[in-house]
């Protein structure tokens, strides 16, 4: 069997290239289609009707439509991991070595075994499913539920991972052009030819619309033939940018639409580029020439293969010289289903009948062909494909192919994206966009109820122009060009009412019936909302394309009202399926977000480090040597060769924050609750933030280099919440101080130099002129230097371990270099890198607050630093703290724990209670914020809140591990377990 | 002096260069970037300042004024703030730009921004395809014209643009980001079809 169904050539409207034949798989079967082609027509060319099974009933069913509103249709494209199911084949453009299955059946498609279900369907009425499996309730979860939805449902994913590649993108234009048919193509030339920056696009290969199915004339060449110029000329114009293959699935605030522009689903082979790209259009103006969609008539048996949308059936013809059958009939009630015959009847193709609804004269006659006025289709035969059509006459028609029109419906999708609630127009009998509209969005063509070829265009043309000159784009836009004014008669024929048990299916991507819908009314659900969801009707990839009105037709009729005041289910994004895969683009796997990392990278990795993942930044955790094989071992090597005799470790990720100006210590006495415009140049003071409400915000040291420069350290964690948070404050509340901001965190290498030997191996690294002795340099001491013979670099004495300690900064282009240097200077007194592990068992033997100490819950008061808090001057948080809950006697207060068994470990996170008292919320105390196990002291320390820890040293408490359901008895002490005198800081 | 020898800078991406798909990505490693924050009483001062030394205007916030010394660009970043970015590679621009504006640091707040940024020149007949991938902003040359510059961010990095010649753009990100943002610039490149 060879395209059997493919007509001469000669078509002068064709789209396929003849010249380019392509192979092509269903169901392992081999085929031959055109370029050109989608699978839908090459799969009709050869005679395929029967192409799928349905959602529940497992029905036989075929090719509806020739557009992204198929609800039938759905195959499963390409194999293995490539496999995308749900595709429609109506828009899948044929390509050499497409490989397409059927889905949904078990066994070969045309003898589905699970075809049992349309046997059973007096079961499986709307809702059966809630009715029926309630009982044993256990059994809905692991029976009913699983069964069901094996038996159910459209296509299957692979399960593997999408090899496929997917992108983004940004694009931006004055009027953006929804839809490349006749509407949009005159908009095009007009917003073009005045000069706007346009984007057109359309969802289909070919542009050009209902132009390329039909046989209109425009501007005295061929519809297909104009369009086809049309495009040649917009190509040919910088300002607009065409856009095929390519959907606008969703209407965004200020004027952005996104868009899947399908790369290479066309070929059979990536090449490595991305298969789709997920667009953002920034458009100051959107036309929406989206057309309309042809709607069904609902009739029993209406959903055999070879029952399909009339305007499709021309596409096949017209567009692709296919006849979807030997004998075709019409089922119509408006003028344009009469177009079908004539078309096929001028190809050549054998016209069975034309049914009309209406009681008029024929607008045709056909040789041979039943003319039925006033008539009705009210059942079908054919279980794999059409035989016969019975009309309500009483008489039998042989044919394979009914090509049923219940008039056209516009394409209002889109324009509901924001809400809005379509209006109901009596002349078309459909819906149409209201005047809620998106912002700058207008409608024009098909989509808004101008249906006649000339209408639309027209007003394609009118609007663009307006726009255009509205943004003042001028260039002569020549007169839009003429075509034919077709009539668009129509009639308010909704469905056929018989009283057989046939069913008449108002949805066919669900299996809805039209007694479904009557079913559900019937149970009380009388919003449209409610049956939708009730029945399933207008859900799954075609959102009721073809369906909602039909089925609101259905209802309104049960209801005794008219469509318009039974009212409207409307539309969100996005407007055709969109994979996952698009959704996510790039961002996938390691890179779903970019990653910092340190000036000292480069020489971790050499050194084999550990890396952690510290908000963006990679950081080394530690840095094994040979022969361990814990990180304990690692770690408490680092911690105690530091506090020993001297280690470093990168804090660049620390934030930095340059400010200058003659107001800078007035600002920094408003930001932190402590004072610095006192600060000395060349010193250095912790300063602590306060919230508005007085909650701890971030806390760090700050520098003062000149009387008006200051350079402050924030946390890794808060750096630019700080950053923002202080320029808001520059901007917003004072901008009448003289001051400025600027992050300086990604300027310098910052390494902490910390143990007994850090000035001796710093003395050998900075230049000589620099007196940093203890008295030349003393404790908090700063200032500008040099290193290594004149490169400029900042040193702060300044200790976060506990020990003597300095932080040295280098401009960041030599932070290999200044750590190389650094344990080359250290080698002597076996000096040690040490990571973020170490440098945190060190802070909090020290008892030094960090993030998990100032985790937006606590203050300076439970901190211990209340003091702190200067009531010299305001500053934020400063009157909010002094709330009575804030400062209260009992209030939790940071102080030290050590297990009372040493041998036990401790968890941060534990809770604390009076020793015999129940662990519960009642008699909760507080919490243990950070734990580790202290090499210096040989077990295991926390630090955490308790309250009125400051005077509670030496008692015993529970700490209550709520994960592990275990409780160890502590003894609290205070937080600095080393030197709490701070006498190694000042030596 | 310190007994250590000299410390040895290193580009951040290497000094990475790559011609591919009608698009040359380059790390630019010879320019210093100085942070100049003016304060409102001595605007007209600074500005008469750098029209002596640099010879150029004050650019407006969006766009760069480009002096023939140093082949210095002013970059209007904010009101209050620009960039200077000039031919120089040693480690004290700072100082290299005071020695240049007379008064420069009674009339502006100085900061050496050199290292805070990886800077990448992406050009070529199809680098506006391949920026589109990430740019969020509309940089066609008719509403971004060569001389403009504008904040943005690209693949969630901190990203300066700079039109700075017909078909070549310089993209600042932040240092610390230049591996995952020459990944995004290369990836971009690499996806145009």
């Amino acid at each position: 069997m060879s395209q059997v169904n493919r007509l001469n050539s000669g078509n002068v409207h064709t789209a396929i290239n003849r010249e380019k034949t392509v192979s092509f798989k269903f169901n392992g079967q081999t085929f031959q289609g055109y370029e050109g082609d989608t699978l839908a027509s090459a799969l009709l060319a050869n005679g395929q009707v029967l192409v799928g099974r349905s959602f529940k009933y497992h029905r036989p069913r075929g090719i509806f439509t020739a557009g992204s509103e198929e609800p039938n249709a759905l195959v499963h494209l390409r194999a293995g991991a490539h496999q995308e199911p749900n595709a429609r084949a109506t828009v899948a453009e044929l390509f050499n070595g497409l490989v397409a299955t059927s889905q949904n059946h078990r066994g070969p498609l045309k003898y589905d075994l699970m075809a049992i279900n349309d046997l059973m369907s007096p079961f499986l009425s709307a809702g059966f499913y809630y009715k029926t499996f309630m009982w044993p309730k256990v059994f809905w979860e692991k029976l009913y539920e699983p069964v069901i939805r094996h038996a159910a449902g459209l296509g299957e994913i692979s399960k593997l991972d999408d090899p496929d590649i997917y992108d983004k993108g940004f694009l931006h234009c004055d009027i953006l052009i929804i839809g490349a048919g006749p509407t949009g193509i005159a908009a095009a030339l007009a917003a073009g030819q005045a000069g706007s920056r346009v984007i057109l696009a359309d969802e289909d290969f070919q542009m050009g619309g209902r132009l390329n199915s039909e046989t209109y004339e425009v501007a005295g060449v061929s519809g297909s033939q104009w369009a086809s110029d049309a495009i040649a000329t917009l190509e040919a114009m910088d300002n607009v940018r065409l856009l095929k293959r390519t959907t606008i699935v969703g209407t965004y605030d200020h004027g952005i639409y996104s868009a899947v522009e399908r790369k290479t689903d066309h070929l059979l082979q990536s090449d490595g580029k991305p298969r789709q790209v997920l667009w953002k259009i920034y458009s100051k103006h959107a036309i929406l020439s989206a057309g309309a969609i042809e709607r069904p008539i609902t009739f029993p048996n209406n959903d055999r293969p070879g029952v399909m949308m009339a305007g499709a059936v021309r596409s096949y013809v017209n567009r692709w010289d296919v006849t979807p059958g030997q004998a075709v009939s019409v089922f119509t009630n408006n003028d344009d289903g009469w177009r079908t015959a004539t078309d096929l009847a001028e190809k050549g193709i054998k016209i069975a009948a034309v049914v009309d609804t209406r009681s008029i004269e024929p607008l045709a006659k056909f040789p041979g062909a039943h003319i039925e006025m006033g008539t009705q289709v009210v059942d079908t035969t054919g279980r794999h494909g059409l035989k016969t059509i019975i009309l309500s006459n009483g008489k039998i028609i042989d044919t394979d192919c009914l090509a049923v029109s219940g008039g056209w419906n516009p394409n209002v999708h889109l324009s509901c994206h924001h809400r809005g609630i379509p209006t109901w127009n009596t002349d078309l009998h459909a819906f149409v966009p209201g005047n809620d509209l998106p912002a700058e969005m207008y409608v024009a063509g098909a989509a808004n109820g101008d249906l006649s070829l000339a209408t639309a265009m027209q007003s394609g043309h009118a609007i663009a122009n307006k726009l255009a000159k509205a943004l003042g784009h001028k260039g002569r836009v020549k007169a839009c060009a003429k075509a034919e004014d077709e009539s668009t008669a129509n009639s308010d024929f909704w469905f056929v009412k018989t009283d057989t048990k046939a069913r008449s299916w108002v949805d066919f991507q669900n299996d809805v019936t039209s007694k479904d819908i009557v079913l559900a009314q019937q149970e009380g659900f009388n919003s449209v909302e409610h049956v939708k969801r009730y029945t399933t009707l207008g859900m799954a990839t075609d959102q009721g394309k073809t369906s909602n009105l039909p089925a609101m037709a259905v209802m309104a009729d049960n209801a005794g009202k008219t469509i318009p005041e039974l009212g409207t289910t409307i539309f969100r994004p996005p407007y055709t399926p969109v994979s996952i895969s698009t959704w996510a683009g790039r961002s996938r796997g390691k890179e779903f977000r970019p990653t910092r990392l340190t000036p000292s990278h480069q020489y971790a990795e050499k050194q084999g480090a550990e890396f952690v993942e510290v908000g963006a930044w990679m950081r080394a955790q530690w840095t094994p040597k040979p022969g361990e094989t814990h990180w304990r071992q690692t770690v408490d090597r680092e911690v105690t060769q530091t506090r020993n005799s001297v280690g470093m470790c990168d804090v660049s990720t620390l934030g930095k924050i340059d400010i200058q100006g003659k107001d800078a210590g007035e600002f920094l006495n408003r930001i932190y609750c402590n004072t610095f415009s006192t600060l000395k140049v060349g010193m250095v003071r912790y300063g602590l933030m306060l919230r508005e409400d007085g909650i701890a915000m971030d806390d760090g040291t700050t520098a003062r280099l000149t009387e008006t420069q200051y350079v402050m350290t924030t946390t890794t964690a808060n750096a630019v919440n700080v950053f923002r948070h202080m320029e808001f404050c520059r901007q917003c509340l004072w901008p009448d101080l003289d001051v400025h901001l600027i992050s300086a965190t990604e300027q310098f290498a910052q390494y902490s130099v910390a143990g007994p030997n850090a000035r001796k191996l710093l003395q050998k690294v900075v230049d000589k002129e620099h007196d940093i002795s203890n008295e030349g340099f003393p404790f908090m001491a700063c200032g500008e230097i040099s290193v290594c013979g004149g490169t400029p670099a900042r040193l702060f004495r300044i200790s976060f371990s506990g020990e003597l300690a300095y932080e040295i900064a280098v401009p960041t282009r030599y932070g290999v270099a200044m750590m190389e240097a650094l344990m080359e200077a250290g080698k002597e007194f076996d000096s040690v890198v040490y990571g973020t592990e170490a440098l945190g068992v060190m802070r909090i033997e020290k008892g030094h607050a960090a993030g998990n100490e100032l985790n937006g819950q606590t203050t300076a008061h439970n901190l211990g630093m209340g003091r702190m808090v200067s009531k010299k001057k305001d500053s934020i948080g400063n009157m909010l703290s002094e709330r009575p809950e804030m400062v209260q006697d009992d209030a939790n207060r940071l102080v030290g724990f050590t297990p009372v068994d040493k041998s036990k470990s401790l968890n941060a996170g534990m809770h604390f209670v009076t020793i015999g008292n129940e662990p519960n919320t009642e008699n909760d105390e507080g919490w243990m914020t950070s734990v580790a196990f202290s090499p210096s002291l040989g077990h295991s320390v926390g630090i955490g809140y308790i309250k009125r820890g400051h005077e509670r040293m030496g008692e015993k408490v529970t700490a209550f591990n709520a994960l592990q359901n275990n409780t160890i008895e502590v003894e609290i002490v205070s937080a600095h377990f080393i030197d709490p005198k701070g006498e190694r800081l000042r030596v | 002096m310190s007994s250590l020898n000299a410390l040895k800078p290193l580009t951040a991406l290497d000094n990475f260069s790559q011609a591919a798909h009608g698009v040359l990505v380059t790390e630019v490693t010879d320019l210093a970037i100085v942070s100049m924050a003016i304060p409102a009483e001595t605007n007209d001062a600074f500005n008469k300042a750098i029209k002596k030394s640099y010879k150029v205007e004050r650019p407006e916030v969006g766009t760069f004024s480009q002096s023939k010394t140093d082949n210095a660009r002013f970059l209007g970043l904010q009101q209050d703030q620009m960039f200077l970015m000039f031919d120089y590679t040693s480690d004290r621009a700072v100082e290299e730009v005071s020695a240049k504006i007379n008064g420069s640091e009674q009339l502006s707040y100085l900061c050496d921004q050199s290292d805070s940024w990886v800077t990448l020149r992406i050009s070529g007949e199809n680098c506006l395809e391949a920026l589109e991938r990430i740019c969020p902003l509309d940089i066609d040359p008719i509403v971004f014209p060569v001389g403009s510059v504008a904040r943005t961010s690209m693949e969630h990095m901190a990203t300066i643009i700079i039109h700075e010649s017909e078909g070549s753009y310089l993209l600042l990100s932040l240092r610390s980001f230049a591996h995952s943002f020459l990944h995004a610039v290369t990836t971009s490149v690499k996806n145009i079809t």
